[in-house]
């Protein structure tokens, strides 16, 4: 042991190191400051607040309890993403309760916990609410199992609770006593999100429970909550950063539409605005005093036209992100482009994605329109029934900036609707001239060639989406080729074991990789689980489909080995 | 394919049409004789309607079984695509959030709007030895089996027979009319009562009729 180096670890405690790494709060950055040396593995450890777990079954709760022993946050994913298309049967997994049981032994002051696509029962809530005391945050994003029964439990039991944020669950509701179960010593609330949930919930207990939460600065109510409710809340909570209204169409409202307007302009740190719901010309102007001030507005529950749209953006100067309805057009689109010169996001969705007679919804005008308006663009997520790879190569140069680029053209396998061809060059051009790309979901007719650009110059590419695209293997072996690829996800596509055995020694470098549809079969994944026993490589069997063919394919890194609570149609190889 | 096509092309294309767009996902499917699939190598721009068949292998292509929807108790069920849609499951891929009918008045329970979705419809396919494009019938449009195969005449023929009964069924035509039941067993269409039919009928096929006497 060199003297000298031993000096320099005496001279620098852990207690200073472990202060100093505890203002370091991102997990790469701590992955990173682990790794230097065997002290600053353990300060990094023994200062960790929060851990982030990407993939449940990648590492285990008795792994990570283990190694970090101070964690009041935590975050996990479950299921792999294509669960939110029903491409992943239920009984898959992903059940939360394991964790919290060890959870509840190990971190009995755990304060938060966000999960996403994990299956959250009943019990496990109940269990949440009663085990841990200090609880504050609870975050469900895409989660199913539970019903409105649990939400009882955490508004019962939870004293302290500041965060109760609920997305887009598959939630069994049972009605809306839930809210009532809040009691009235309960005042540190800050975010209530429950925009999601269909049943309704007592006013008279929501309107209490936002006058006695001074702190409260998200509040996303659902549906039912009229525009003459909306007033009232308003009046009690103008400090409101964040606001999702109920509905925005009423028959007759109470007062005098000013009174609606006032309110809005006295929620001077309004900065995001959604819900909207059935929003018309009569009732959206009232939002305009706040609209100067909003960086987000989600509209996507609004069915506005490209008029509304345009008259409502006029007010909007300030507006970074933005989420739309393809009802608004693209004459709608040519109104962001002029007056959102600030906008750094764009989310475009179908209002009736099964049914092309309905609405034409937007098309490549529209999107060259935002491009040129929008020079920061860098997150799009784009709806489409037709497109072309001129549009996309010129919406690449007005925005070379663009870090996640999810454009999706509805039909399968649709060509550039003028020429024909494949959608390759307008693909091309996005990895070619957006050096910064980090999240791309491709679609419409696409051979290998799109692949090849995207191993070629997707050089900070780590999510891609894949669906009926490619001509053959060589599609999937290029686009292994990206260097900071971590998530893979494919479907419908002609990739088989070739494809699938070039990422032989790439797939423990990256988070995950699922193939559905594709032409794996069962032979080629056993090779791959047996070269390399660091994966699990999971086939989801599918009654109706042949022995040998690998219908639905998870691969992924673990420390955990095989899953222990696999169901039967979840063969781990 | 001669002596078919020319028959579809006669001046009964337009009620062809008619018939093929009526079903609500009347879709062309190609098919390689009797086998689902065969579509082979996903070329998408060779094929100008839906791609479900692309996954030819796969289930996806094929709309979500009754077995997994009744399945899931606690969660909700998101849109089986209504039949006029793309049959391919997942597919546009719109998350829970923002793939309810947003321009319906109301929130409909899952149940309320699976019966509905369940109920309207009945599409099996419909494959013809010697023919290389299967077809798609709605069962639940007709009422009996003479509509039914003056349906199917129609499709395939071009022709039906107005007033008989329909050859398709008497046992004075080339072909046979057949169906695979739930147990994948060949059954002779017409035996059993309509109704009962409905609710083991898994697809059609129209056989040659090899037993026919001269």
């Amino acid at each position: 042991m060199d003297p000298n180096k031993k000096r320099v670890d005496s001279l620098f405690p852990d207690e200073v190191l472990e202060r100093v790494l505890s203002l370091i709060t991102t997990h790469k950055d701590r992955s990173s400051i682990s790794l230097v040396s065997k002290s600053w593995y353990n300060a990094e450890r023994w200062s960790r607040r929060h851990v982030f777990i990407g993939n449940c079954y990648s590492v285990s709760p008795q792994i990570v309890a283990k190694r970090f022993p101070n964690i009041r946050s935590v975050t996990i994913k479950g299921k792999p993403r294509f669960s939110d298309f029903n491409l992943v049967p239920d009984d898959w997994g992903a059940d939360v309760f394991p964790w919290l049981s060890v959870f509840a032994t190990v971190y009995p002051f755990l304060e938060e916990l966000r999960l996403k696509r994990m299956v959250v029962s009943d019990e496990s809530l109940e269990f949440l609410a009663t085990k841990f005391v200090g609880f504050r945050n609870l975050s469900l994003m895409s989660c199913d199992g539970f019903s409105t029964d649990g939400l009882k439990a955490v508004a019962t039991h939870c004293k302290n609770l500041t965060e109760l944020d609920i997305q887009e669950n598959g939630i069994e509701d049972l009605g809306g006593h839930w809210l009532s179960c809040f009691p009235e010593s309960l005042t540190s609330l800050e975010i209530l999100n429950f925009a999601s949930l269909n049943s309704e919930v007592s006013f008279d207990a929501l309107e209490k429970l936002v006058s006695r939460c001074k702190s409260l600065r998200v509040l996303k109510v659902n549906r039912n909550i009229s525009l003459d409710q909306l007033q009232k809340l308003l009046l009690h909570a103008p400090q409101l950063m964040e606001l999702g209204t109920g509905t925005f169409m009423q028959e007759l409202v109470s007062g005098p539409l000013t009174e609606l307007k006032n309110a809005f302009s006295n929620c001077k740190n309004l900065l995001t605005l959604s819900g909207l719901w059935d929003a018309t010309p009569l009732y959206l102007p009232v939002i305009y005093p706040a609209c100067a001030r909003l960086t987000f507005l989600n509209l996507s529950y609004a069915t506005l036209r490209s008029v509304e749209l345009a008259n409502l953006l006029a007010h909007c100067k300030s507006l970074r992100r933005l989420w739309l309805l393809d009802t608004v057009g693209d004459k709608g689109l040519e109104a962001v482009g002029s007056c959102c010169p600030l906008l750094e996001e764009l989310r475009v969705f179908p209002a009736d994605p099964f049914d092309e007679e309905m609405n034409l919804g937007v098309t490549e005008v529209g999107f060259i329109s935002v491009s040129r308006g929008c020079p920061k663009l860098h997150y799009t997520l784009y709806f489409c029934r037709q497109m072309t790879n001129s549009a996309v190569v010129a919406v690449a140069q007005n925005c070379p900036d663009f870090t996640h680029f999810r454009l999706c053209i509805m039909t399968p396998g649709q060509p550039d609707y003028i020429t024909k061809e494949p959608m390759d060059e307008g693909f091309g051009a996005i990895v070619k001239t957006c050096t910064k790309i980090q999240r791309l979901a491709v679609s419409g007719l696409l051979t290998d060639r799109t692949f090849e650009y995207i191993g070629k110059y997707a050089k900070n590419l780590e999510t891609l989406s894949v669906a009926f695209a490619g001509s053959s293997d060589l599609g999937m072996e290029y686009v292994l080729g990206c260097p900071k690829l971590r998530k893979l996800e494919i479907r419908d596509c002609p990739f088989g074991n070739a494809a699938l055995l070039s990422g032989l020694m790439k797939y423990e470098s990256m988070r995950s990789l699922w193939m559905s549809a594709c032409n794996v079969t069962m032979n080629g994944c056993r090779v791959l689980a047996k070269q390399r026993p660091m994966l699990n490589v999971e086939v989801i069997k599918d009654e109706e489909s042949d022995d040998s063919q690998a219908h639905k394919v998870y691969v992924y890194r673990t420390v955990a080995g095989p899953r222990r609570d696999a169901p039967p149609f979840v063969l781990t190889l | 394919m001669d002596a078919n096509s020319k028959t579809m092309l006669k001046g009964d294309h337009d009620m062809l049409l008619a018939k093929v767009y009526d079903d609500d996902d009347g879709e062309i499917e190609l098919g390689l004789g009797l086998s689902i699939g065969g579509c082979g190598g996903l070329r998408k721009s060779e094929e100008d309607l839906m791609p479900c068949c692309s996954s030819s292998s796969s289930s996806d292509s094929v709309k979500i079984p009754k077995s997994k929807i009744v399945g899931t108790k606690r969660r909700v069920v998101e849109s089986v695509s209504p039949p006029n849609a793309t049959s391919v499951v997942g597919w546009p891929p719109i998350r829970r959030g923002h793939r309810m009918p947003i321009l319906a008045n109301q929130i409909k329970s899952e149940q309320e709007e699976l019966s509905k979705i369940n109920n309207r419809h009945l599409s099996v396919k419909v494959n013809m030895e010697g023919t290389p494009i299967g077809r798609k019938v709605d069962l639940y449009a007709h009422t009996s089996y003479e509509m039914l195969a003056q349906t199917l005449e129609n499709m395939f023929y071009g022709t039906h027979n107005a007033l008989g009964s329909s050859r398709l069924l008497n046992g004075t035509s080339d072909f046979v009319l057949t169906y695979e039941d739930k147990d994948g067993d060949c059954m002779l269409v017409g035996d059993v009562p309509w109704q009962m039919f409905l609710g083991s009928v898994k697809r059609l096929r129209i056989l040659r009729n090899t037993n026919m006497q001269h």
